[in-house]
């Protein structure tokens, strides 16, 4: 039987990756609360599990080592090991070479030396936080039961010495009482002992039947003596009955035992020895002579009692287990384990079931406006109406899809709480992480690819922003260092801070730094503060004067930008010297879907996300000739023309010298765009109000246009090109210095 | 007539295996997270036997079974329970409460067909 | 579970149908032993057992030997698959007495009971 796992072992890895995750955050949370029986409960569990599970699919390495993690686990549960913050580091380690070992199984990898040793040399501290003589045992049953069990092979020899000329086995079992009201059928074993051989005879006694008036109707009385042909053993067999060893008599003769054996076997079964001996005889382990001379030795012996050994090595032990009553703490568990509990109400879907429905939910927001320009085409009022209702329940069903991709970001700002534990023990400073906004939602995809940059930025603040604690206790400052993620929506994107309340950038460091690698050409005494803060995304840039194993490399900063910036998001920094440092990261939700606000350019159709929309209103062409900027109530508000921006104008003029109607004699409008406190107006001809836009993203050919987040089509069958805010914002601020400078 | 299985485990992971082992040996299975869960799947409809993980959220195995084992319906269906290596109190218990069978967990996908078929065939 | 009866010519029939297992045991041993009572010749119709467990061969056995110990007349008939499958692996069809309708194929194993 060949069963194909694959899927199983993907819900393993996710299954066991959650797990692990839990592991941790309760890990941590003991550190601060290390006697609370349930979290360390769900430690265990969790380990538990993985254990469990990772067996199923034959993984042995995560088997065995889980298996040590488990047990001294269980000691901890029990409150034989005190939890000490020494050994939740070492569970944490733990835990991260489980992570390891999984890594291994997911690439289909056995595991390296390096990892062996580390494997070795963690089990080797386990071993140590049991006592030594728990220990001691606990390593020979580790050796025992930490292997997989494999299927029974050869465990034992048959007591008989082995297969002789025949291969026939005897086997007597009598029933306890209790058999069928445990749910156990006898048949069931039967038919199943017929698996290791074939059952040459099988007799069915009833000798145990009691009267009908005494006869308990779910109570068992039968007994089987039976003769199995087959290339068997003797631990086989019992294994069939493995389940009511406790609640049967069995007795296995292996082929080619003497008729003492048989003998031995009479006397050890409840029925009359006259009767057993027929018996024999009817089921072909004995002819009617040996009988005879078997009952007759026994005549002889009956005064010794030497010869009624039961079958010595051959009767099956039998261990009589007192039940106890059930751990009534068990049950008070119950609500506890609410991630787990909940895991209920979650369903898995593959990411690509997502993507077709947004994508169709997508494909449905375009012909519902499609069908709504026609009602409005046509004026047909009912038909209005019932396109409006129509649109109201696309609207939520998009919504709905939106949602399905949304995650909170609050898993990713978690796994640094290890982070900076790990580190500022590392480092030796004292640092305390604060997160806010975790409930904040993105897209699925842009929380996985945000982790990296934000490590890289949380140990970066950790090691160059936050100060020693002899510096910090000389500034006045708490000895222990803040550090802070915080998340929240803004302007149609997600804007993420990491700031540290440490010494903020040294200007004058950066920009020595900066001409010592060649990267500006002056001395840069001019460079506004924000410039300077943007040098150290520069490539082989590093300030820190000692090199730090985590992140004074030089790499890290580079490349948290060119991450940001391929999920087409901007990071800006915010420095102030002995104050503190802010990241902020700006992202888009890049969702499928926007609420977007469509305007027009000549032919072109162009959409900006709505939450950026600020104002609209008419361009006076009287009061602002072909200027670059306008005066929005007092402020300077800069302009930009997408017709030349995007080169519309030309084809324009040649539509109007072909005598077309030309939209240039009408009045233009701006539309006010804010994004990250910066505003521009965006100098258009018509504006056409607000539009549920499906972005479809550009093909590969213009993954370097700027400024263009995507297409999208509109009701109408035309294309619509989404534009990219603070891209074109920086363009327009480049736009409006540009001719300045050459002035 | 397929026999029916109820399998009862919070983990997914092994609730798939398990099924698929048991359906691709013919047998119906149908499954649930933990033992509260299971007690709505109990609706009268006939279970050949139940297999069940001790320790879970809600409810664990061993409540359950004993809750089981209250309806007439399924007073005497066979119960496997998923135990660990040197959990014997834990074996005691299950036994106590009902369940007669065990497997030891880790457990292979050939192991726990085997210990079915112990108790019923497809 | 359900047992229709029929009495004719003295001779009274008992038609189970469904699981004869341990979850009718304790309802089906009355109904049967009271037959044994109301005739002295009984017949059971095992055609519509669908299921039979120890405890139903261990009610059959139980009235196979009070009636003969009565000086009584049981004969089961009809076997159904179910039934035929546990009799077979028992070695019981001997041990009752009564034709059986073997299907092709199971024929084979020499089980008896004492």
């Amino acid at each position: 039987m060949s069963l194909d796992l694959s899927d199983a072992l993907q819900t393993f890895f996710e299954e066991a990756r959650g797990l692990l995750e839990d592991m941790e955050s309760s890990l941590l949370s003991l550190e601060a609360e290390p006697d609370d029986a349930e979290v360390i409960n769900a430690v265990f569990r969790a380990a538990h599990t993985i254990k469990g599970s990772a067996g199923l699919f034959g993984l042995n390495d995560i088997v065995a080592f889980t298996h040590k993690a488990e047990n001294v686990l269980d000691r901890v549960r029990n409150g034989d090991v005190a939890l000490n913050e020494g050994l939740i580091g070492l569970l944490l380690a733990c835990r991260d070479h489980i992570a390891g070992l999984l890594d291994f199984a997911v690439d289909e990898r056995t595991m390296d030396a390096g990892a062996r040793s580390q494997g070795m040399a963690l089990a080797a501290q386990l071993d140590l936080c049991l006592d030594d003589k728990k220990a001691g045992a606990d390593a020979d049953a580790d050796s025992a039961s930490a292997r997989l069990p494999t299927t029974t092979e050869a465990q034992l020899q048959s007591a008989g010495g082995g297969p002789l000329t025949e291969d026939t086995w005897h086997i007597s079992v009598r029933f306890g009482l209790d058999v069928l009201r445990g749910g156990m059928d006898p048949l069931s074993f039967l038919r199943y002992l017929g698996r290791l051989g074939e059952i040459v005879h099988l007799t069915t006694l009833a000798d145990a039947l009691p009267t009908a008036a005494a006869m308990e109707p779910e109570a068992c009385y039968l007994g089987f003596e039976i003769r199995l042909q087959g290339d068997t053993s003797k631990a086989q067999i019992e294994n069939v009955f493995e389940f009511v060893r406790d609640d049967c008599d069995l007795h296995i003769l292996p082929p080619g035992s003497k008729l003492a054996d048989f003998l031995g076997l009479i006397g050890a079964l409840p029925e009359d020895n006259t009767r057993l001996g027929e018996l024999l005889v009817a089921c072909g382990a004995l002819t009617a002579h040996e009988l005879e001379e078997t009952l007759a030795v026994q005549e002889c012996e009956v005064g010794r009692e030497t010869l009624v050994q039961p079958l010595g090595e051959i009767l099956i032990q039998r261990q009589m287990v007192q039940p106890e009553l059930v751990d009534a703490a068990l049950s008070k568990q119950k609500d506890a384990r609410s991630r787990q509990a909940q895991e209920a109400k979650f369903i898995r879907v593959h990411a690509d079931k997502l993507d077709s429905l947004i994508n169709l939910v997508g494909e449905l927001v375009i012909s519902g406006s499609g069908v709504g320009l026609m009602a409005k085409r046509n004026k047909d009022v009912a038909l209005l109406e019932s396109v409006s209702g129509m649109a109201r329940l696309v609207e939520k069903i998009r919504d709905g899809a939106m949602h399905l991709r949304m995650v909170e970001i609050g898993e990713t700002f978690n796994r640094f709480r290890r982070v900076v534990r790990d580190v500022s023990k590392e480092i030796g400073k004292d640092i305390e992480l604060i997160i806010e906004g975790e409930n904040t939602e993105l897209d699925k995809t842009v929380v996985e690819k945000i982790g990296d940059p934000l490590t890289h930025l949380m140990r970066n603040a950790m090691d160059h922003g936050i100060e020693s604690a002899e510096l910090r206790a000389s500034r006045g400052k708490p000895v222990k260092g803040t550090l802070k993620l915080n998340a929240f929506h803004a302007a149609g994107g997600i804007v993420i801070e990491v700031s540290d309340d440490g010494g903020g950038l040294n200007r004058e460091r950066i920009l020595a730094k900066a001409r010592e690698k060649g990267l500006i050409a002056d001395n840069g005494a001019d460079m506004p503060d924000g410039e300077v803060w943007k040098l150290i995304f520069e490539a082989g840039f590093s300030t820190a004067e000692q090199v730090s194993n985590l992140s004074g490399r030089g790499v890290g900063m580079d490349v948290v930008r060119s991450n940001i910036e391929a999920l087409r998001g901007t990071v800006d920094i915010e420095s102030h010297a002995g104050v503190g440092s802010t990241f902020r990261i700006r992202l888009p939700l890049t969702l499928a879907i926007i609420n977007g606000f469509l305007m027009s350019v000549g032919d072109g159709h162009f959409v900006v996300p709505l939450d950026m929309v600020q104002e609209c209103m008419e361009l006076d062409p009287a009061r602002n000739p072909q200027r670059d900027y306008l005066n929005l109530r007092g402020e300077v508000l800069p302009l930009l023309r997408l017709k030349d921006h995007y080169g519309i104008k030309e084809r324009l003029r040649r539509k109007e010298q072909q005598g077309l109607n030309g939209r240039a004699a009408r009045r233009q409008n701006v539309v006010v765009v804010n994004s990250a406190g910066r505003k521009a107006g965006l100098v258009v001809d018509e504006l056409k109000g607000q539009f549920q836009a499906v972005i479809k993203p550009l093909g590969s050919i213009f993954t370097k246009v700027r400024g263009i987040a995507g297409s999208t089509i509109l009701g109408s069958g035309e294309v619509a090109l989404v534009l990219e805010v603070p891209a074109l914002l920086s363009e327009a601020a480049q736009e409006r210095v540009a001719p300045v400078a050459q002035v | 007539m397929a026999k029916t299985i109820l399998i009862v485990d919070d983990s997914a992971s092994i609730r798939q295996v398990v099924g698929l082992t048991l359906k691709s040996a013919g047998y119906e299975v149908i499954d649930a997270v933990d033992g509260k869960d299971a007690l709505t799947k109990l609706d009268g409809r006939k279970i050949n036997l139940v297999i069940s993980d001790v320790n879970m959220p809600n409810m664990d195995g061993i409540s359950f079974v004993k809750e089981m084992k209250t309806k007439p319906a399924y007073k005497f269906t066979p119960v496997i329970m998923l135990t660990t290596e040197g959990s014997e109190a834990k074996k005691r218990d299950g036994q106590a409460a009902g369940a007669k069978a065990w497997v030891v967990k880790p457990f292979q996908p050939a192991q726990m067909l085997d210990a079915v078929s112990k108790l019923i065939l497809p | 579970m359900e047992i229709r009866s029929e009495q004719n010519n003295g001779r009274l029939s008992l038609f189970p149908e469904g699981d004869m297992t341990i979850y009718h045991a304790a309802e089906l041993m009355p109904v049967l032993l009271d037959a044994l009572k109301q005739s002295d010749r009984i017949e059971l119709d095992l055609s519509k057992v669908c299921e039979l467990d120890t405890s139903g061969v261990q009610l059959l056995m139980l009235m196979k030997r009070e009636a003969v110990a009565a000086g009584k007349s049981l004969k089961l008939s009809g076997h159904s698959a179910a039934v035929l499958e546990v009799f077979e692996l028992l070695g019981l069809g001997g041990w009752f007495g009564d034709p059986q309708l073997l299907p092709a194929g199971v024929l084979g194993l020499g089980g008896s009971a004492i």
